[in-house]
């Protein structure tokens, strides 16, 4: 029993993917039936939760599986999350045309989970790029699966060659790296490592683009707004948030293992992406005119706020780092959850259509409220605990320009998100007979929403627990 | 029989000129068909480095992360041309500049 | 000059001309023969490199089935001939600077990093081959099990993928 103990979220997640497939023919004649697959996934995934907060927790760090994984907090952490993230996900797939009546959208939710949990936890090269893959693989599929819809079908395309590119590349590193010192295990990589060299550096940025793509950081973001306004609004809320999160469970694992020499010449490089990244996301985030496509570049910024942790390189920058990927998660799927909800009443994602929206539905206006104001780090909700952890991480490590980069960012930001909320609370529909417009709000998609707003107040008032979990889990790095 | 011996630095030397050949395509064409092969040939050359480097060490490792990338690359053609077959089915086209219907 | 040398050689430029005729090819067909082509030198590099397995896996799966998929995409979309401007104008040159330096960079590194004069035996005999073959396989079952069970996800998630992207819904076109 003990030896299967790393692995139990991800054999949890299996057994739902075949189960939900293996429903999938009982429920097909009976139309009225068909939600029950979303409850099933949804009411699964939180079990799959519950069961492994209660007996899958580490009581260290040891490597599992020939060393394909490593047991940790870390890990452990970042897993507990995809679970969460995958099953509020799965209640927004309910309340999507075309998605909540497919038990392969449910499914592949599941694999990209899956594969998740394994990139959170692989600690070797092997099973690193097969995480990756099992990740990326169904997420392709997700974006282009309104396949009569070209801007889907284009979304899933450009993600597919993008992310086959990008791990062709990151791939021809991890070559490199294993030629360079014949081992693929990161704990062992990072002993033979130590002799840095200029070929060091050509191999670092190799695999340093691989997973720049991942998490879009400049100047490998430019796919991101594309895909994230194609694929189908759900999907576009879990790729900005769990996929990037794992991407970056994978950036500070690597880097705490298997680069920590190289960090001296590295946190100026990575310092100046982290700039030009928050820059360029927010700048452009200026100019959009669909909300969308605007939260498309917010959260390439929001991955520039992110790697000012990983620069300040200490216990306390990776803590930062793992509590702002959640706080920013929680935030921003709350914020596609409302996209999606307006998009399928007004049929249109533009600013336009948020025009009145507190008086066609004064719930809706109230997450609105919470969603933009946590992503611009209003306190008291969560994005501002989570930036100012950052920020105080950058400060203590001696980043005080970066720090002060950040915060610049940060009020370019809030100019954008008010715009959106100046339509939702301060203008009116055309005709100013919002009355008779209402927007309906399905219950999954309800549930959905009031979790959301509760764990961005929760964490955000209470956050001493939390940030005591993410200070756990970043000190099984060091 | 007996085989003489080859540098490991050639076989280096020649999956470099082929990872930048494939990198060469994917930049140049517009094909969607092309530059998915493009791609392909760069995982190729990341495959050769890979056993040559298991032969210098004489580890198996090499060799069964190949065997990784390959049913890797079997699943990623399998789930790419099946996008492809979805997107010339909406578009009549898999020439990468007509797809531009996202724009801000 | 030894024999194998000579093999390495021509077997290299083989493979440097077909990676260069996909570039160049105006005729998709022909771009994936010339792949294939590309596959199987470097299967012969695996054999050269005592990896025999990787070698009949390399024919198998990349020149049986991937290609084969290719190609069976380009009659069925009859995208076979490509349109003239098919290579971007503007940006050819700008790529092909990028490739040249970047390709001068890597050798140059990997020579210096290399110079360890390490040769690589080509392989003597056949049968100490299965004896790899054994030793892998038990490799696999054993330290690698947990990735090769998580291929066995991947190649579901792909079925599914390629299910859902392709088969036409009931009353619609297109």
């Amino acid at each position: 029993m003990t030896t299967i103990l790393p692995i139990l979220p991800e054999l949890l997640l299996l057994a739902l993917g075949i189960l939900i497939l293996t429903l999938d023919p009982f429920l097909k004649k009976d139309e009225a039936r068909r939600p029950f697959l979303g409850w099933f996934t949804v009411a699964s995934l939180l079990a799959a939760l519950t069961v492994s907060l209660l007996l899958a927790r580490p009581a260290g760090a040891a490597l599992a599986f020939g060393g394909m994984i490593r047991f940790d907090w870390l890990g452990f952490l970042f897993k507990m999350f995809f679970l969460f993230a995958a099953a509020v996900t799965a209640l927004l797939f309910m309340d999507a045309d075309k998605l909540n009546r497919r038990a392969e959208a449910y499914f592949l939710l599941v694999a990209a989970a899956l594969g998740m949990c394994l990139m959170a936890s692989a600690a070797d090269l092997v099973m690193l790029y097969l995480a990756i893959e099992t990740t990326s693989i169904p997420l392709y599929i997700l974006a282009g699966f309104l396949k009569t819809d070209d801007k889907s079908t284009e979304s899933g395309f450009k993600y597919m060659l993008f992310g086959a590119l990008t791990s062709a590349v990151l791939l021809y590193g991890f070559s490199l790296v294993y030629g360079f010192t014949g081992k693929t295990n990161l704990y062992e990589l990072g002993l033979h490592f130590s002799n840095f060299n200029i070929v060091a550096i050509g191999v670092t940025f190799l695999i340093l683009a691989g997973l720049a793509f991942k998490v879009s950081l400049f100047p490998f973001h430019f796919w991101a707004p594309d895909v994230y306004e194609g694929a189908p609004t759900p999907v576009a809320g879990f790729l900005s948030t769990a996929s990037k999160a794992a991407g970056f469970a994978v950036l500070i694992r690597l880097f705490t293992a298997v680069f920590p020499v190289l960090n001296a010449d590295w946190s100026l490089i990575l310092a100046i992406l982290a700039t030009l990244t928050m820059t360029v996301g927010n700048l452009i985030a200026l100019t959009q005119k669909s909300v969308k496509r605007m939260l498309a570049y917010s959260s390439i910024a929001h991955a520039g706020y992110a790697m000012i942790g990983v620069v300040a390189f200490s216990e306390l920058g990776m803590a930062s780092v793992v509590f702002y990927l959640i706080a920013y998660a929680l935030t921003n799927l709350l914020a596609f959850g409302i996209v999606g909800i307006v998009g399928r009443a007004a049929g249109s994602d533009e600013f336009s259509a948020y025009n009145g929206l507190s008086r066609r539905s004064a719930g809706l206006g109230l997450a609105a409220l919470v969603a933009f104001l946590s992503l611009a780090g209003m306190p008291p909700f969560v994005g501002f605990v989570s930036k100012f952890f950052v920020f105080a991480a950058a400060v203590q490590s001696g980043w005080v320009w970066l720090a002060i980069v950040g915060v610049l960012n940060s009020i370019v930001g809030l100019y954008y998100y008010l715009n959106v909320l100046k339509a939702v609370y301060l203008y009116r529909m055309e005709n100013e007979d919002e009355d008779r417009h209402p927007v309906p709000v399905s219950r999954p998609a309800a549930i959905a929403l009031v979790i959301l707003v509760a764990g961005i107040l929760l964490i955000g008032t209470l956050f001493g627990p939390w940030f005591g979990l993410a200070t756990r889990a970043a000190a099984a790095l060091f | 029989m007996n085989f003489g011996s080859i540098p490991l630095t050639y076989y280096l030397v020649l999956s470099a000129a082929l990872f930048t050949m494939g990198a060469l395509g994917v930049l140049i064409r517009r094909n969607a068909l092309i530059i998915f092969m493009s791609v392909e040939l760069m995982l190729n050359a990341a495959n050769l480095a890979f056993v040559a480097f298991a032969r210098q060490y004489g580890v198996f490792t090499g060799q069964l992360f190949v065997f990784f990338v390959m049913t890797v690359a079997a699943a990623e053609v399998a789930v790419g041309l099946a996008l492809i077959v979805a997107i010339f089915r909406t578009k009549h086209s898999i020439d990468v500049d007509q797809m531009s219907s996202l724009k801000g | 000059m030894d024999l194998t040398l000579i093999l390495f050689i021509i077997l290299a430029v083989t493979a440097i001309a077909t990676a260069l005729g996909l570039l160049i090819s105006r005729n998709a067909v022909y771009a994936a023969l010339f792949l294939v082509m590309n596959f199987a030198c470097v299967a012969i590099f695996y054999l050269l490199l005592g990896a025999p397995f990787i070698a009949m896996a390399q024919v198998t799966v990349y020149a049986g089935a991937i290609m084969v998929l290719f190609l069976f995409v380009i009659m069925l979309l009859g995208a076979e001939k490509l349109p003239k401007g098919d290579v971007l104008p503007v940006q050819r040159p700008l790529a092909i600077g990028a490739a040249v330096i970047l390709l001068a960079e890597a050798v140059i590194l990997l020579v210096q990093r290399f110079q360890s004069t390490a040769m690589l035996q080509a392989p003597g005999t056949v049968e100490n081959s299965m004896d790899s073959l054994r030793e892998m396989s038990g490799l696999l079952f054993t330290e690698y099990l947990l990735p090769f069970e998580v291929t066995s996800i991947l190649l579901l998630v792909a079925m599914v993928g390629a299910i859902v992207l392709t088969k036409q819904e009931k009353g619609t076109r297109g």
